[in-house]
């Protein structure tokens, strides 16, 4: 286990422990949705040109998908505004530790727990994404919407429970972040089993316990149980690559799920928005037509039907070649891992493809984000045509290839029968499918 | 029920630096991969004329293959708005709209696979109007290819006992 | 307690940022003046033109800011010389307008922007003192009572293309009336084909001679600096719809009815093909500018009364003329326009 402790490091502590900056972070994040909201709403209605439309599906998407998740794990949860006036209004204050806030703290029903949800919102995403992604009006709508989602549920239900049950973003910030180098964790079990306080997961507005963080996907990096902690047995680490897929033993069904859906969502956004086919691209974008229609046929046929199956299929004969009685479901959750490296670095060569091009479209809209004929910082007239270069489509090839060699690692730890050579070459085919459908959709 | 794995079976180890003859096996194919000239004749050079014709959303033909050296002509036709061709990495840009084709004219003779996009605004999914512009073969989606294949080959190897 | 009490103030601080810079901005800091005029410009079937009524007194300016909320617009006024302005969807255009005489000017869209671009027009209602806009003459047609709406074809055709520089040869025995402009304007080309036929001073010239010399009258009637104006003017106007070679094979009639002449049940039918010598050789230019000014006629022609002058419309009718004469040798200049547009 190879670990570094930054949160020893005498800035770094205090850059945590202390609660201004965060705070600081936040306000601006806030406020900045609030803004964002407003662009959209008021702002000029042509999409490359709205402040909105921009900084949701450019910046703030390019920023997540290439630094915030692989680098950071679930690190924008901690600054995210959506949920941010809820939390507030449950802990009483903007800057003091939990204590008595409003809302009805009800615990979010058993139900509904687990990425089940967060599977289905993002297959729902999808289906309208190519309306939303251009229409500045619909993307402030959809903004205000999960903000005062998040707030009524904030009110309504304990802690972040939008953030760990409902929002899609965040059910995939949250697969994807076992992946990342940093982590928070306790330092010493012992000295936690002596502590009777639990002052940590009192305060912890994500409802986890820190002595049980055995992966990434919960916490959201707040740092309040670092802060509250009398014992100071609280650290954050760098730690290699992808090293939660390692030590987990049981992957769930819905964690499952959400992968697949992950891996079918990239490849339609890769068809519609980066392919050449203007058939699929007016299909998906004229919402309640009957070509839409078909267009949400195929698309739940792809994400609930097509890969799902080809994933059991290559599980079950897997396990079949291994030639041992083992229980598919087992097998099922447990090969799943393999779809987290294959997913990130999936949607990384899709942002790569995706985000780099359009990027020449930020300076104009930060000059003049309302489309007034502003030119705050001298770049409103700077706009040019972006273009995928042979580099781009370099280092979209070895992105996609590392996924590739690195699922491939997963479903070797995965494969636990006695043969697992056997067992892991269907599942390697599926990878190395997978691989071969990016790699033609993007550089094809 | 479960199954009991018998305790004396191991799982070979991924180990790939173990026999460094393989590491170094690998590492010679795969720069073969990256660098090696593709040994395929491409036929003689000619002159080639498309007509391209924009719309909401998408460009007809979308999808335009030639040979390397070959004199292309490009025209722009707009069927409905005013609309614009911008070809990755040969520095073309057109535009045009209904009546008022426009026209280009340039040698093909960088190989690989471009992408054109609408370069002027007309529309909601004006970002995502694209065609592929072919010259030649694509090689860097075969080296890719290579590369995959090469990646799986190497781990299993890797995995031998 | 001082902590959350500052930390109110500064999130209060950043969230008023938040809102009022948006707010603020729209509401005091939209348009260079209280009085400009942010004239929005959208593709007819979303709205056209925000306001398509403009109301101004002489010699006041009119300060407008044009926006386009989707595609490449323009905007210029009919029947002035002031060059068009592009209105491109990102970029604000602001412009002020002076008008020194009262009357009715239309404002136009100069790019096409859907197949009904032709109706995005406004009017500017200008009003005061000062010598009104000269009264447009009644335009021929009305004077002469043309049925621009009756079918007109040529009961004459000539066999191959003729050509007006073999007619300047034999314009020397051309009768006097040939070469006035009433008679020019008033007969089409082939009933002055068949006028000089009957002259007995051209008796011995044969067939397409004839044609040389109508040729001949027609093409003398312009300069090739109005052709040129005109060929602009028929590319940026006509063309999508009439076809760069006047076949009437625009790319914004695809798919529509031909012309049934019998009865206009439709609402909009496939243009004649110009370079058809039955068609255009059938019409005066007095027809033609009829057609031009109303337009209609159950066809889906716009009108374009408002928007050309008449110098324009003459070198548009010599320009529709030559797709005829030209059509057989196939010698159409096509429109080889590589331009260069402002990117995005």
């Amino acid at each position: 286990m190879i670990r570094l402790e930054i949160s020893r490091i005498p800035w770094v502590q205090t850059l945590l422990r202390n609660r201004w900056p965060q705070f600081l972070v936040r306000a601006v994040t806030f406020s900045g949705v609030i803004f964002t909201i407003l662009a959209g709403l008021m702002g000029p209605l042509v999409g490359s040109y709205n402040f909105a439309v921009i900084f949701v599906w450019i910046a703030w998407w390019t920023a997540l998908k290439l630094f915030f998740i692989p680098f950071g794990g679930r690190s924008w949860c901690s600054i995210c505004p959506i949920p941010m006036s809820g939390e507030w209004l449950q802990r009483g204050g903007l800057i003091t530790r939990a204590g008595k806030g409003w809302g009805m703290g009800k615990r979010w029903p058993r139900f509904f727990r687990g990425n089940w949800l967060q599977a289905w919102g993002f297959i729902i995403i999808g289906l309208f994404s190519a309306v939303t992604l251009t229409s500045a009006r619909l993307t402030a709508f959809v903004l205000l919407f999960v903000v005062l989602l998040a707030l009524v549920l904030s009110l309504i239900f304990e802690r972040r429970s939008f953030c760990n049950y409902l929002c899609p973003i965040g059910g995939f910030i949250g697969l994807y972040a076992q992946t990342a180098p940093l982590e928070l964790r306790v330092k010493d079990p012992a000295v936690c089993a002596e502590h009777t306080e639990k002052s940590c997961y009192i305060n912890c507005p994500w409802g986890v316990y820190p002595l049980t963080l055995k992966t990434n996907t919960d916490c959201g990096l707040c740092m309040e149980c670092l802060r509250v902690c009398s014992k100071d047995n609280i650290a954050v680490n760098l730690r290699p690559f992808g090293e939660d897929l390692k030590s987990k033993n049981q992957f769930r069904l819905d964690e499952v799920f959400l992968g697949l859906v992950m891996l079918s969502s990239v490849l339609i956004d890769s068809a519609i928005f980066l392919g050449s086919w203007g058939d699929l691209k007016s299909a998906a974008f004229a919402v309640g037509s009957i070509p839409w229609w078909i267009f949400v046929a195929a698309f739940l046929l792809v994400s609930l039907g097509i890969l799902p199956g080809l994933y059991i299929f290559a599980v079950w004969i897997g396990v079949r070649l291994s030639g041992e009685r083992s229980s598919l479901k087992q097998a099922l959750s447990n090969q799943g891992q393999a779809l987290i490296p294959l997913g990130l670095m999936a949607w990384i060569a899709f942002t790569v493809s995706f985000a780099f091009v359009k990027f020449s479209y930020v300076l104009p809209v930060l000059s003049d984000p309302l489309g007034l004929g502003w030119n705050l910082f001298g770049s409103a007239h700077l706009a040019w045509v972006g273009e995928s270069t042979p580099f781009t489509a370099f280092i979209q090839v070895i992105i996609l290839l590392v996924g590739l060699f690195w699922s491939f690692l997963s479903v070797w730890r995965a494969s636990e029968s006695s043969q697992p050579i056997k067992q892991a070459i269907p599942m390697i085919g599926f990878c190395f499918l997978f691989t071969l459908s990016m790699l033609w959709l993007l550089i094809g | 029920m479960e199954s009991l794995t018998p305790l004396t079976s191991v799982k070979p180890e991924f180990q790939p630096f173990k026999r460094w003859q393989g590491f170094v096996v690998a590492l010679v194919v795969a720069l073969l991969i990256v660098f090696l000239p593709f040994p395929f004749l491409s036929p003689a050079p000619s002159a080639r004329i498309f007509r391209i014709e924009a719309s909401n959303f998408e460009f007809s033909p979308s999808e335009i293959y030639v040979n390397p050296g070959d004199r292309v002509t490009l025209e722009l036709i707009s069927t409905d708005v005013v609309h614009g061709l911008s070809l990755d990495n040969y520095g073309i840009s057109l535009s045009a709209e209904p009546g008022q084709p426009a026209k280009v004219t340039f040698v093909a003779n960088q190989p690989g696979i471009f992408r054109f996009r609408c370069s002027v605004t007309c529309g909601n999914l004006h970002p995502f109007i694209l065609g592929k512009f072919q010259v030649g073969q694509n090689t860097l989606l075969w080296r890719a290819i290579a590369g995959s294949i090469l990646i799986i080959g190497f781990g299993f190897w890797s995995f031998r006992k | 307690m001082k902590t959350e009490i500052l930390a109110r103030i500064i999130l209060f601080i950043f969230i008023f940022a938040g809102i009022t810079i948006p707010v603020a901005g729209r509401v005091f800091f939209a348009t260079p003046s209280s009085t400009t005029i942010e004239l929005h410009a959208r593709i007819p079937e979303n709205g056209g033109w925000s306001m398509d009524h403009i109301q101004a007194s002489v010699g006041e300016p009119i300060h407008l800011r044009l926006i386009s909320d989707d595609v490449v617009h323009g905007f210029a006024i009919g029947k002035s010389d002031q060059p068009a302005l592009e209105i491109i969807p990102g970029k604000i255009v602001d412009t002020t307008l002076v008008f020194d005489k009262p009357g009715t000017y239309t404002y136009y869209c100069t790019h096409w922007c859907s197949p009904n671009h032709w109706r995005m027009r406004g009017t500017i209602e200008v009003i005061g003192r000062g010598q009104n806009l000269d009264p447009e003459p009644l335009p021929l047609y009305l004077q002469l009572g043309i049925d621009i709406d009756a079918s007109h074809p040529a009961l004459i055709t000539p066999d191959s293309s003729p050509s007006a520089g073999r007619g300047a040869q034999l314009a020397g025995s051309l009768p006097l009336y040939a070469t006035e402009l009433n008679t020019y304007q008033t007969s089409s080309p082939a009933q002055l084909w068949l006028r000089l036929r009957k002259e007995s001073k051209l008796s011995k010239l044969k067939d397409e001679e004839i044609w040389d010399l109508v040729a001949f009258i027609c093409q003398n009637r312009t300069s090739s600096e109005t052709l040129s104006q005109a060929s602009r003017l028929y590319a940026a106007n006509c063309a999508a719809c009439h076809g760069e070679n006047g076949k009437g094979d625009g790319v914004v009639v695809r798919g529509l009815p031909e012309m049934d002449t019998q009865s206009m049940v439709h609402n909009r039918v496939h243009p004649p093909d110009f370079t058809n010598s039955k068609n255009l050789l059938g019409a005066s230019p007095a027809l033609l500018e009829g057609k031009m000014i109303r337009g209609g006629m159950g066809t889906g022609m716009p009108y374009w009364g408002p928007i050309f002058t008449e110098e324009q419309m003459d070198g548009l009718i010599s320009y529709l003329y030559n797709f005829v004469w030209q059509f057989t040798t196939g010698n159409n200049s096509s429109h080889n326009s590589v331009t260069s547009y402002p990117s995005k």
